[in-house]
């Protein structure tokens, strides 16, 4: 009985020790350990074992488990679900932390040759050494990468890495290389720290959109040449085993790296030899050692967590933010004091089917979109966390000042609409004929009723309350809107894939472009373009397939003209036609990330009026040039 | 009869769960008509408006005052802006601002008030001060403005020509309006939710659709479950077999992961609350049929039955006259907590957001879910959930409750 015992409890520690390796194979700190351990255990006395092998080889995860607080940095909102891989080149890592590229890339653990600044729209060097240049004829960029500049692995970042990134984006056919290859011809390296970037010509030998080509610079990252050549040599230059190779061991320029994950967190680490504590870059390293991301099931989830300060800087709708200060007395802030409380970047838009049985009319499009109550779209569904219609009328602007500036408000003011306009909307569909005519209470459209699934991803709440209130609104004026609420796996498939099904998605939500190097410019190609209109796997905009042949020719234009009236004068039409042909409505402002801070401690986050100079956005640290901010934070109690 | 429903209602647990059943159905009956709003009007502007009464506050300054003199109105209105803890930091921030301890008094607020904006400076920068507290001060600082003028607030509209403020009317701090005389107060006992609606008249007309989804679902299912009991257990054979092995194939599945799985297929543009009623009433027959055969089957061999057959009776006849009175004590019970189950089925379903569609009708499980959304657990704005909470239990509560009165009553085992 006794030796059964013993056999029991050896048998039980034994494989306990076996289930404890499996997380320990993914930290990169102790590669060679993992094999070891199983073949090594049994010839041990197994009481022995448990007791000094989890110690080494669990490092990293118990070090996760109980991160030193002051020296951690928690993050949410980011990263839902566990991540897959950290290869920089695919688009399915789910690797929030890591890896973003974009109008403002992620640069935790990756880097850029610029950096871009919603607040200021402007590009600040990171890897490339002072400004970008236009030679004269507007065809090339060029650009120096910093002497300074560093792999993890210690070898220098070149120009070279900068082409050789460009060719495999191009080879493999990733994201990048197929958004951008119809507007960069080539990127070159001159020397080993010049880098040009030629554009696509036109027929006249003109740059197709120079704005493309110029918002490269600060949207994609540098990767390296010799890291990227031993992926495509154990891929042997098969393209899908090139973007889903797991990539546990590229090499990367940025402050930050791997340390931990599993399906509850992913915790980065810093780089102490990073290359930016180099005079030329920030001089220092970033003030948390650890970026560390729990990953919540919802949102509640968030904002409890957030309450119980447990997180630092959170990028989710946390709704009624302010009572989290005024009721609760916790000292969490926002970027500004007052609402909207974050600066207003994207504008969540209704589309319209216009496949729809009578939504292909003017009149009903118009009429829906003027009855919706925006001012209850942003007080009860946003919580008051976005600019309302009156604050900032409806155009194709995000609501900064430097987009408001490009076209001309008093123009198009007799088009707008502040909403919750019942009378109006009304007498438009009855004098284009749209009226009831059984008596049923709903208006009919050619002998045919007027019946609406309007819809938005489940869970998502702010937009879900939109979505109601978008659907009262239809209630009011006779036209017969209810709500549906796909899972978001269902929705996003069905509303990317042209054609949508005949029925239940009539008046869908989608997000726009937000605050970018592009930007008006690309937000507005988003909406309208007919080049996104009816087509598959189209994650980029138009989704009711709408065209418009003055509209693709003025967002063709625009990239090209220098003078600026002339700028202005082709913006003021966009925005004319958009607010009569209403092939989508804006419901809300919405910030490109939700800022919300925690001074539990740390402190001295970027905030309205911080001093900064340049300042730093309200990109939770981590985006573009708001990753400024984490070097300027500080400890509460040191 | 007369004599079964004197001794029903001797039961004093029966007469309990009867009485507050009764009560929520006469409140979801007549509330409507006291309060005939659209429950699902939003009517507030902002979310989860904790409840009171809400006075129209341009009304209150039109209507004719009263003077009343209380002693204690300086200090409470004092007192709502300036308590003690905004005492204790406003000496905290006078401290880091280098004035010596001994010069601040907190109890004497003139001084302290006085003290305070001359060392105020909302752009100074003390060292260690978070921003979240920098801008408490702000708020602080002003919430303190005119915090002791004794003089009244003065009402204005600009000129229609020239466009400048003249004065209209002066409010004095004594001035008091009668709340009976204001034309615009609007009670709201529960708030309202995250859409601003009314929560107790969404809550009446919510429970009113709550337990129409019941009754139905409850009626369907007690009556299939009582038809297939009836011939399962009657006729045997064949047929009980064939039904029997439904029934039992249905008992392994358990009957909330059916039902989710029938709502999801329906999409959500279908769901509508009697279309749930249906599919809830459908998935959960199963254990009144088992019931009512094993009961049926005890009964078929009686001599009543016997006799009746003997007679010549036909099948259905004797189904209806034979035997479905003997067990219709059991059955008026199992629909009670058909109905009761039924509200909960469409309480979780509606929480996993499997419910009926909104935008139509509230429903209980609605209510439930958009409070869940909207994290008004998380935000300790309990009247948008308890309310809910406890409306659901005091109906099955109450259900359950005449359920064990009517089984006391009917079972022998249990009568004493």
């Amino acid at each position: 009985m006794k030796r059964l015992t013993w056999f029991l409890s050896a048998l039980l520690m034994l494989s306990m020790l076996l289930a404890s390796c499996a997380p320990a194979a993914t930290p990169t700190a102790a590669p060679a350990e993992p094999t070891a351990a199983p073949t090594q255990a049994p010839q041990e006395e197994p009481t022995k074992a448990p007791e000094v092998q989890p110690t080494k080889e669990l490092s990293a995860a118990e070090i996760a488990a109980a991160l030193p607080r002051k020296e951690t940095l928690y993050f949410n909102g980011q990263q839902w679900g566990p991540v897959v891989c950290w290869n920089p080149y695919s688009s399915s890592c789910n690797n929030a932390m890591a890896i973003s590229q974009g109008d403002n890339a992620r640069v935790t653990m990756f880097e850029t040759p610029y950096l871009y600044n919603m607040l200021d729209g402007k590009q600040y060097p990171l890897l490339a050494d002072g400004p970008w240049s236009w030679n004269d004829a507007m065809t090339e960029i060029t650009f120096k990468i910093k002497p300074a500049a560093r792999w993890s692995d210690g070898t220098p970042v070149t120009a070279e890495d900068v082409a050789y990134t460009w060719y495999a984006h191009v080879k493999y056919n990733t994201s990048t290389g197929a958004s951008n290859k119809d507007y960069i011809e080539a990127i070159e390296a001159v020397d080993p720290q010049t880098v040009v970037i030629k554009a696509k010509l036109d027929a006249d030998g003109k740059a197709v959109n120079p704005l493309i080509v110029a918002a490269y610079v600060s949207s994609n990252y540098v990767l390296q040449k010799a890291w990227t050549q031993k992926l495509e040599e154990r891929t042997g230059g098969d393209p899908a085993k090139f973007l889903t190779d797991p990539a546990e061991d590229v090499v990367y320029s940025g402050p930050y790296h791997k340390f931990y994950t599993d399906e509850t967190k992913v915790v980065l680490v810093r780089d102490d030899n990073y290359w930016g504590k180099d005079p030329s870059m920030w001089g220092k390293l970033p003030a948390p050692k650890y970026l560390a991301h729990v990953i919540f099931k919802d949102n509640a989830a968030g904002t409890t967590a957030l309450k119980a300060g447990e997180v630092d800087v959170s990028q989710q709708f946390n709704s009624n933010v302010q009572d989290l200060w005024l009721k609760d007395g916790l000292p969490i802030s926002t970027y500004l004091p007052e609402p909207p409380y974050n600066i207003g970047a994207s504008l969540p838009t209704a589309f319209y089917n216009l496949r729809s049985y009578g939504l292909d009319q003017v009149a009903v499009r118009k009429a829906i979109a003027i009855a919706v109550d925006y001012d209850t779209i942003v007080a009860n569904a946003m919580t008051n966390q976005s600019a309302t219609f009156k604050q900032v009328p409806r155009s194709l602007m995000n609501p900064t000042p430097g987009e408001q500036a490009l076209y001309d408000r008093e123009a198009v003011k007799s088009l707008q609409w502040e909403g919750n306009d019942i009378e109006g909307a009304k007498k438009l569909l009855d004098e284009a004929g749209i009226v009831d005519t059984d008596g049923d209470g709903w208006r009919e459209y050619n002998g045919k009723k007027l019946q609406y699934v309007a819809t938005c991803p489940n869970g998502w709440s702010d937009w879900q309350a939109a979505i109601e209130v978008v659907a009262a609104a239809g209630k009011k004026i006779g036209i017969d809107i209810t709500t549906n609420y796909p899972e978001w796996s269902v929705y996003q498939t069905v509303v990317t894939n042209w054609p949508l099904p005949e029925t239940g998605y009539d008046i869908f939500m989608m997000w726009s472009a937000g605050a970018g190097p592009t930007m008006p410019w690309g937000r507005i190609r988003n909406l309208l373009s007919s080049e996104f209109a009816e087509t598959t796997n189209n994650w980029t905009g138009n989704w009711g397939g709408y065209k418009n042949p003055e509209v693709d020719e003025l967002i063709k234009k625009i990239p090209t003209m220098t003078d600026q009236e002339e700028i202005k004068k082709a913006y003021t039409r966009l925005v004319e036609i958009y607010l009569t042909d209403v092939p989508s409505f804006t419901l809300m402002y919405r910030p490109q990330s939700f800022h919300t801070v925690y001074e539990g401690v740390w402190t001295n986050f970027p905030h309205q009026g911080d001093g900064t100079n340049p300042p730093v956005p309200p990109l939770n640290l981590t985006d573009g040039w708001s990753i400024a901010g984490l070097y300027n934070l500080k400890l509460v109690n040191p | 009869m007369i004599h079964t429903l004197r001794q029903v209602f001797r039961s004093g647990k029966f007469v309990t769960g009867f009485v507050i059943f009764v009560s929520l159905l006469l409140i979801v009956l007549i509330y409507p008509l006291l309060v005939p709003d659209d429950p699902l009007a939003i009517i507030g502007l902002g979310t989860f408006f904790p409840p009171g009464i809400y006075v129209n506050v341009y009304d209150s300054v039109n209507v004719s005052p009263y003077t009343l003199n209380l002693p204690d109105a300086t200090t409470k209105r004092i007192a709502d802006k300036l308590g003690p803890k905004e005492r204790q930091d406003m000496k905290e921030f006078l401290l880091a601002a280098g004035i010596p301890e001994e010069e601040i008094d907190i109890e004497d607020t003139a001084k302290l008030l006085d003290l305070w904006e001359k060392n105020y400076d909302p752009n100074k920068n003390i060292e260690g001060m978070t921003l979240a507290k920098m801008r408490y001060y702000q708020r602080l600082n002003n919430s303190l403005k005119g915090l002791l003028a004794t003089e009244g607030l003065i009402v204005a509209l600009p000129n229609a020509q020239t466009g400048q403020l003249e004065q209209v009317k002066v409010i004095e701090q004594s001035d008091y309006a009668n709340i009976n005389e204001v034309p615009n107060v609007r009670v709201l006992p529960l708030g309202t939710d995250n859409f601003g609606r009314d929560v107790l008249t969404e809550l009446v007309k919510a429970a009113g659709v709550s337990l129409q989804i019941g009754f139905v679902a409850g009626l369907i299912a007690t009556l299939i479950g009582l038809v297939l009991g009836l011939l399962a257990g009657y006729l045997g054979g064949m047929v009980d077999d064939i039904i029997m092995f439904f029934t039992n194939l249905l008992i392994v599945i358990p009957s909330f992961v059916l039902l989710i799985l029938i709502s999801f297929s329906i999409g959500q543009d279908k769901r509508g609350a009697i279309t749930i009623a249906t599919v809830i009433g459908f998935t959960s027959w199963v254990w009144t049929a088992r019931a009512v055969r094993a009961q049926v089957l005890s009964l078929r061999n009686r001599d009543h039955v016997n006799l009746s057959r003997l007679s010549g009776h036909s099948t259905v006849y004797i189904i209806l006259n034979d035997i479905l009175p003997y067990i219709m004590s059991y059955v008026v019970m199992a629909l009670i907590l058909q109905i009761s189950s039924g509200i909960l089925a469409e309480a979780g379903l509606s929480i996993l957001g499997l419910g009926p569609r909104t935008t139509e009708v509230p429903t209980l499980g609605l209510m439930m879910n958009w409070a869940m959304i909207y994290q008004a657990h998380v935000l300790g704005k309990w009247w948008a959930y308890l309310p809910v909470l406890v409306t659901i239990a005091l109906i099955t509560f109450s259900m359950n409750l005449m359920n064990t009165g009517l089984d006391q009553v009917f079972n022998p085992a249990l009568r004493e």
